[in-house]
Order: C-alpha cells, then structure tokens, then sequence
C-alpha cells in the first residue's frame, strides 16, 4: 500500500510544473557549482606547485583538499604557506585575489547549494502534500479506501523524497564522474569515502526539509499558508539563527580580535629586536622570546576561541543547517577543527625545529637541511568524535521529530 | 478611483496573514540584529581604545624607527554605522597566523541581510498571487466588468504592494534605530542619517523590484501554485545564485595571473637574475676598463692595491674608473631588472581591477548585489570605504614619514651626535596619530548613484514588462 501512494506521488511529480522547474534549478546550479569549484581547485593545484617547499627548506604547506570542491569550507586558511623562520611563523602567500568581490558573497560550493538552495526545493516538494490533497479533494477519497492514515502519509514521504533524491545523486554523481577524468584531481579511497558521505549527510539534511514541508502542511489548511510559514520558517533556519548563534556567543566569549593580536606580534618583535641590539650580545635569547611570547599568544587565544566555538556552536544546533555545515566541513577535512588542529601542528613542528633554526642562523650556515613539514587529515573515527557524529545524529534526530509530529498533525487532520 | 483600488490593496495585504507574519518576524529581527550589532560595535570600540594604549605604552618605551613602520600600521576604528551594516570589514584575514575562522563559516547577518533576503521574500510572498489569486477567486473579473482600465488595477497593486513594504520597514527600523540610539556611547552624526534615509529609500526601491517580480510572473501564470514556484525559481537565481558567481565567472572570462606566481617572479627577477645580469655588465664594462687601462692587468694583492692607489696617480684614475664602471653595473641591472618587476606589478594590478569590474558589473544583474554595495557604500563598510582609507594612510604616512622622522633623528643626534638614531629607543608619544575620519556624504552617494540607478531600471522594466502581460491576460 505503501508502495502504491509513494508510485503515486512519483508520477503525479513528474507530471508536474514543479518539478520541471526544481529539476532545473538542480541541475543547473549542481553542475555549474562543480564546474567552478573545480576550475577554483585547479588553479590553486598550480598556485601549490609554486608554493612548495623543496625538501629540507622550512616551510609548512599542505596541498589542496579536492573534496574542497565540494566543501570549500576555511581550505584558503589551510593552504597558505607558513615558513618557520628564527622569530617563528611567518604567514606568506595566502592564495589570496585582488578581487574584492569575492568577499561580498558566500561561496559557491555544492555544501551550499545543498544547504540553501535544495533546502528550499525539499520545502516545496513538501509543503503542499496534505492540504493540496485536501483542497482537491482527493484526500478524502484516499482514505474512504482501506488505508491508514500513517501508510498515507508514509507513502507521501517516500514517494517525495525518492523524486527529490534520485535527480539530485544523478546529478552529483555524474559531475563527480566528470572531474574524476581530469588527471589533475586525484582522489585516495577515503576521500572518495568520505564524499559518499557527505552525500548521505545531504540526503540526511533535504529529507528533513522534506518532513518540515509536510509537518506544516498538516497542520495548515490552505497551501497558500503553508508556503509562507514555510518560507519564513526556512529563512530563519538557514539564515538566521546559524548566523546570530556566533554574535550571541561573541557577547558571551571575549576574544582578542585578529588586528590586536597582528599589532601584539609586531610590538613583541620590534621591542625584542630593539633590546637585542641594545645590550649587543646574545640575539638568539631574545629571538627564543620573540617565539616563546607568540607561542603564549597563540595558546591564550586558542583556548579562548575553542571556547567561542563550541557556545556558538551549541546557540548553533538550534538551526540543522549549522549542524549540517559543521559535520560536512569537518568530514571533508576543511572544518573550523581541522583548522585549528593544522596551526596547532604547525606550531608544534616550528618548536621542533626552532633551536637548531637559531643555532644554523647564529652560525651562518645558510643551506641547513630540515626535517620536512607532514600532516594528515584526521581519520574519519577521530572526525565522529569530536562532533561530527553528534551532528549526524542531532540531525536525524530533527528528521525523527519532524516526521513523528507532521504524523501527529495529520492524525488530528479533518480531512474534509 | 485611483486610491479606492490602493486602499483596496493595501487593505487586503493588511488584513492577511503572511502580512502579520512578515511584520513580526521583520520587527523581531531588525530589533535583535540592530541590539546584538550593538553591543558588537561597543566591544570592538572597547577593543580599538585597548590597542590605542598599548600602542601609546610601545610608543614611549621601545619605538625605534628603523622598525616603527609595522607598528604604527593605520588601524581603522570601527565606525557607528556598524550597528546596523556589517559590511567587508577586514573581519577575515588570510594574512596573519592568527585567524577567525567563524564568519567565512556563518557571515554574521546585519541589516543588508535583512533587506536583500528577508524584504525580497516578503515582496514575493504579498504579490505572488497578486493576478492570478483574483483570477482564481474571481473578483478580478468582477472588477473589469466595473469598467476599472487595466492599468490602474495593475499600477495600484504594484503601489499598495510597495507602500504595504515600506510601513513595517520603516516602523522596524525605527524601532532598531531606538536601541542603538538609547546606547549613549553610540556616536550617531548627523551625516549618517542623511546616509541611512538614502538605505531606507534604496530598500523600498529593492523590496519594490520584488513586488514587480511577483506581479509580473503572476500575470504570466494561470495558477497562484505554479507563479509561486516560477517566482521562487527566479528569486532564487537572483538573490543565491547570480552574486555568488560573479567573481568566478569573471575569474573565467578576464583572467588574472595568480598573485603567488607573479611574487615569486619578480622575486627572482630581483634576486638572481639581477645578480646574473649585474655579473654580466661588470665584466663588460671592466672589460672595457681594461683596455683603456692595462695597468689594471697586474695582478696584485689588497695591501698592494692600497699602496700603488696612494703613490701612482695613473694607477688611482684606472682604479677610480673600475670603480666606477662596477657601481654603473649594478645600477643599470638594478634599474633593468626594477622595470620589469614594476610592469609584472602593474600587470597584475591592471587585470585585477578588469576583474573586478566585470565581476561587479555581472553581479549587478542581481539586485541583491546592487543593494548590497549601495548599502555598504553609504555606511562607509565597503569598497568606497578601502580605497578612502588607503587615502588617509597616505596623506599621514606622508606625515610621519617625510614631517616628524626627519625632525626627530635631528633632534636626536643634537643631543647625541655618534648615536645610532635608528636603532635605539626613542620616545614617539608625540608622533602624529593616524585619524580616521569618515568620507564625507556627498562622496559615499556619488559611489551608490550606479546600483541605485540599475535598481530604479529594474523597476522601470519590470512595470511595463508587467503592464503588458496584465493587458493581455485572459481573466475568465
């Protein structure tokens, strides 16, 4: 019976101007998003063959992420060039453009046509399913037959959710197959896992916008209501609350602002310049200060800004499309975490070599040979951990909850 | 007739739910966002100030001015109009170690957000249904049976749907307005009224492009259930898709050379080829040395060279002259090599700016994008704003540097003749203070003049192409 509505809902889909136009969007936003990110992602490739370091120089720099064509998430922080030098990291060569345009508008990655875009097409594969039927007629009619109203309304769903997921994974995935012809992309057996994961945890996010369509449209009578509670209800799940949740929790966390900590650094290695000079003798002490004192700085603000993250992330949580970005970036490897994880390793690598770094420069001995800078993306069990299961878990959680009140409100429905 | 079918809208749009629901969750918002940016500005005003003394305390103890350059870095202050505009703040920094990842993941929203999302939808949601919704309920045929002209109906459902906007827009902004005001340490200048009425009358003219949006496509459609889906489908493209584009498609079309190819170029046009190029020149011009003076030829040591310069005056012209030849070698390899990293340089900065141009000019299909630089033009948080603070740097590094350095080093070797003035200690508490003042208004309107002028074209076009589709519409 199930069966039977769902194939109902198909075909009555695919029929529909609705979903000609849902089509369209889909596949012309997914395909251009891809075809640009990956002309993004090859240009920075080129940008690394230039930044590299040659082996024995020391410098930290990882190569570009290719699941950042899908999440693009903080990857222009990580791939910037950090070369350990006696004063400690200097940050070169951010793959930075002289277009300032790029930062008026967010980017345009398939992690966000997922989140605003297909969130609001799953809304309206959702938002009429009950008091469309109803205002037809043709709800009464179903139930007047041998079917319970879960089976109805479960059938809805899977009817729903198959027209919305089959052109969508049709769609990634023959861009995916696309880029896997260029040589210049190579992605490893877990990258590859990992992007089968973001496509579940996508298929996770648009299922619970689906379920919301449907919880509204249960408990309204007319579709015409139901599309605008739908669409304020969207805004302020997309928009708004992963947004203000990060200006409420700044209210609540003080951090130094990245200007205070740039002026510090510079006032801290002037003046320790300036004393070196002054008293002549023994610079590497006073370039071991400069290092100890930014290393301190780095720390204080670490800790205080780990703190504002998980506040602004737990304000977050409130909204599934913060919890939805968070899994999603931390999964691809170019999450706030991963982040922070890469500088701290940075750091960590700096100190390992910063003695014998003053030793050789006190010495002179300028084509001194260091150990070479590695780093590994976190393996996925360590990803769960640290939230991204949490995420996954809080987002089906809402799905659980939208559909099991959308039955709710169904149930109560006066279908006449 | 004229306002009967106004206040016939109006009223409509009043009395409906999505009007209610548009207002409160407007209202909530601007309120929220405007006490939240508040207390924001007020923190970041704090901060400014704490960095301000710390700077004063480095200034008295420890400036010295072979390297006073990167700490007395122009600072922007933040500006009172950040309670309301976020703008392109240097929020995000790629350049130093130190970065605060959090707003490239969730942009923080402010009242440009508001608008260019939030009044866009509302826009959509009150006229989606402006023409086909009477069609399917019937009064529109009752209407033209009254003998009411077409264009009155259509030009009083695109004024009651932009006066409808404009109320609860103004009463929440109002209302924002007062939060930020009753701050007493909010220095709100007279200026930036000026600047916030000219953000107001651009955000009815943004909401009213919308409004004209879901006229026209609803007197394109037969049905409110498929108009709504054909208007989401173009708000979607304008508002989420074109402006976020742009800046890659114009990466595509007016290619710039990557900034990290053209550093480490003119890195090596500056370092090794130079030095290739000066070996070559002096061996060429001493070359040339040699033949007039064979004398040169001789090959003696240092101490020897020291004597034959001090007793062979013929000797001492050769050597002058080699002298002479080298430092000629090298300023021409310097002067070659500076010339061509110089016009890498301009290369690279001509193709940006195209760049950036064709990506303004495509995002400006958009009227998100349009409202956006507007918006932040007029609150001095955007571009106009870089450029006008890049000026201020360079009247006052012109200060400091050719005004106030010359006079202390002077001052300094009065009192201490074989002191090095460039290395040691120097109290700098009384060196000129970067101000910075915000452009004045006239300024900041000249810059939104263009995206005000492509919105009021939108709304011109988007009226007539309305006007027609309503005159040929079938009502029955």
């Amino acid at each position: 019976m199930i069966g039977a509505v769902a194939r109902k809902e198909i075909v009555s889909n695919l029929l529909s101007y609705k979903f000609f136009i849902v089509l369209l969007l889909m596949v012309l936003l997914v395909a251009t998003s891809l075809f640009i990110m990956h002309r993004d992602f090859a240009e920075r490739t080129a940008d690394y063959q230039i930044i590299r370091p040659e082996p024995g120089q020391p410098i930290a720099v990882v190569p570009p992420n290719p699941l950042s064509i899908f999440a693009k998430g903080l990857e222009n922080a990580m791939t910037r060039s950090f070369e350990i030098g006696v004063i400690g990291v200097d940050v070169r060569a951010g793959q930075s453009s002289g277009n300032v345009i790029y930062s008026f508008f967010p980017t345009p990655d398939f992690l966000y046509v997922v989140r605003i875009v297909l969130s609001l097409v799953a809304l309206l594969f959702g938002f009429d399913q009950i008091s469309r039927e109803r205002e037809q007629g043709t709800l009464k009619l179903m139930l007047s037959g041998p079917v319970s109203r879960a089976k109805v309304l479960a059938g809805k769903w899977l009817g729903n959710f198959a027209s919305l997921a089959v052109p969508f994974l049709l769609v990634t995935l023959l861009g995916t197959a696309v880029l896997l012809f260029d040589t210049n992309i190579r992605f490893s057996a877990g990258q590859l896992g990992r992007f089968a994961l973001l496509l579940v945890l996508s298929l996770l996010y648009l299922a619970f916008f689906l379920s919301l369509g449907m919880l509204v449209s249960a408990l309204t009578r007319r579709s015409a209501t139901s599309v605008i509670v739908l669409l304020f209800v969207w805004a302020l799940l997309v928009f708004v609350l992963p947004n203000i949740g990060t200006l409420v929790a700044r209210q609540f966390v003080a951090v130094p602002s990245v200007q205070a900590l740039n002026e510090k650094r510079e006032q801290t290695w002037t003046r320790e310049v300036l004393l070196g000079i002054a008293k002549g003798a023994d610079v590497g002490e006073h370039w071991k200060t400069i290092s100890r004192e930014n290393d301190r700085m780095e720390e204080d603000f670490r800790l205080k800004f780990e703190r504002l993250v998980r506040l602004a992330r737990n304000i977050n949580r409130l909204s599934p499309a913060a919890s939805f970005l968070d899994a999603a970036t931390e999964i691809a490897g170019t999450g706030i975490d991963e982040e922070s994880r890469l500088k701290a390793e940075v750091v960590r690598y700096k100190n390992s070599i910063i003695d014998r770094l003053i030793a050789d420069q006190l010495a002179g001995k300028r084509d001194a040979v260091y150990p070479s800078f590695q780093y590994r993306t976190r393996p996925l069990g360590e990803v769960f951990a640290a939230g991204a299961l949490f995420n996954t878990a809080w987002l089906a959680v809402f799905n659980i909850l939208a559909f099991a009140l959308a039955y709710a409100g169904f149930a109560r429905a006066d279908v006449r | 007739m004229w306002r009967t079918l106004v206040a016939k809208e109006m009223r409509a749009h009043l009395l409906s739910f999505r009007f209610l629901a548009s207002f409160v969750i407007l209202f909530v918002l601007v309120v929220g966002t405007a006490a939240v940016l508040t207390n924001d500005y007020l923190r970041k005003v704090d901060e400014y100030s704490g960095r301000q003394a710390e700077l004063d305390r480095y200034l008295r103890a420890y400036a010295h001015f072979n390297r006073i350059g990167g700490i007395i870095m122009p600072a922007q202050p933040p500006v009172p109009f950040q309670t309301l505009v976020r703008g392109i703040t240097a929020d995000v920094n790629v350049e130093a170690f130190d970065d605060d990842p959090l707003p490239v993941m969730f942009p923080l929203i402010d009242l440009v957000f508001i608008v260019t999302i939030l009044i866009s939808l509302i826009a959509l949601i009150l006229t989606y249904d402006a023409v086909s919704g009477e069609k399917e309920d019937g009064t529109l045929k009752l209407m033209l049976a009254n003998g009411v002209p077409r264009p009155n109906i259509i030009l009083a459902k695109a004024a009651g749907a932009g006066l409808t906007l404009a109320g609860p827009l103004v009463v929440s902004l109002a209302a924002g307005m007062l939060v930020v005001l009753l701050h007493p340490r909010v220095n709100w200048a007279g200026m930036n009224w000026g600047a916030l009425g000219l953000i107001v009358a651009a955000a009815v003219l943004y909401g009213m492009v919308f409004s004209l949006i879901g006229i026209l496509v609803s007197s394109l459609h037969r049905s409110s259930a498929s108009s709504i889906m054909t208007s989401l489908f173009v708000w979607t493209l304008l508002v989420l898709v074109v402006p976020n584009l742009s800046p890659y498609v114009a990466s595509f079309l007016s290619p710039a050379p990557s900034r990290i190819k053209v550093a480490r170029e003119t890195a090596r046009l500056t370092d090794t080829d130079r030095d290739d190029l000066g070996r070559k020149l002096m061996a060429q011009y001493r070359a040339e040395v040699l033949k007039q003076y064979p004398v040169l030829g001789e090959r003696l040591t240092e101490a020897e060279t020291k004597r034959r310069v001090a007793e062979d005056p013929l000797y001492r012209t050769a050597y002058e002259a080699n002298r002479a030849a080298v430092e000629r070698a090298w300023r021409e390899a310097n002067a070659i090599q500076g010339a061509k990293t110089e016009e890498l340089r301009k290369d690279l900065r001509q193709k940006e700016e195209a760049q950036t141009d064709l990506a303004r000019t495509i995002s400006m299909v958009s009227p998100l994008a349009n409202f956006s630089y507007l918006a932040t033009d007029l609150s001095s948080t955007g571009t106009r704003n870089l450029v006008h603070f890049a000026e201020l740097g360079g009247l006052w590094d012109a200060g400091f540097f050719r005004d106030y350095q010359p006079k202390k080093i002077e001052a300094f070797r009065a009192k201490n003749p074989t002191g090095d003035a460039w290395n040691t200690a120097i109290d700098m508490s009384d060196a000129p203070r970067f101000h910075y003042v915000e452009e004045s208004l006239g300024g900041r309107v000249q810059a939104a003049l263009p995206p005000f002028g492509v919105l009021l074209g939108y709304c011109v076009v988007l009226f007539a192409a309305a006007y027609v589709a309503f005159i040929r519409y079938d009502v029955r």
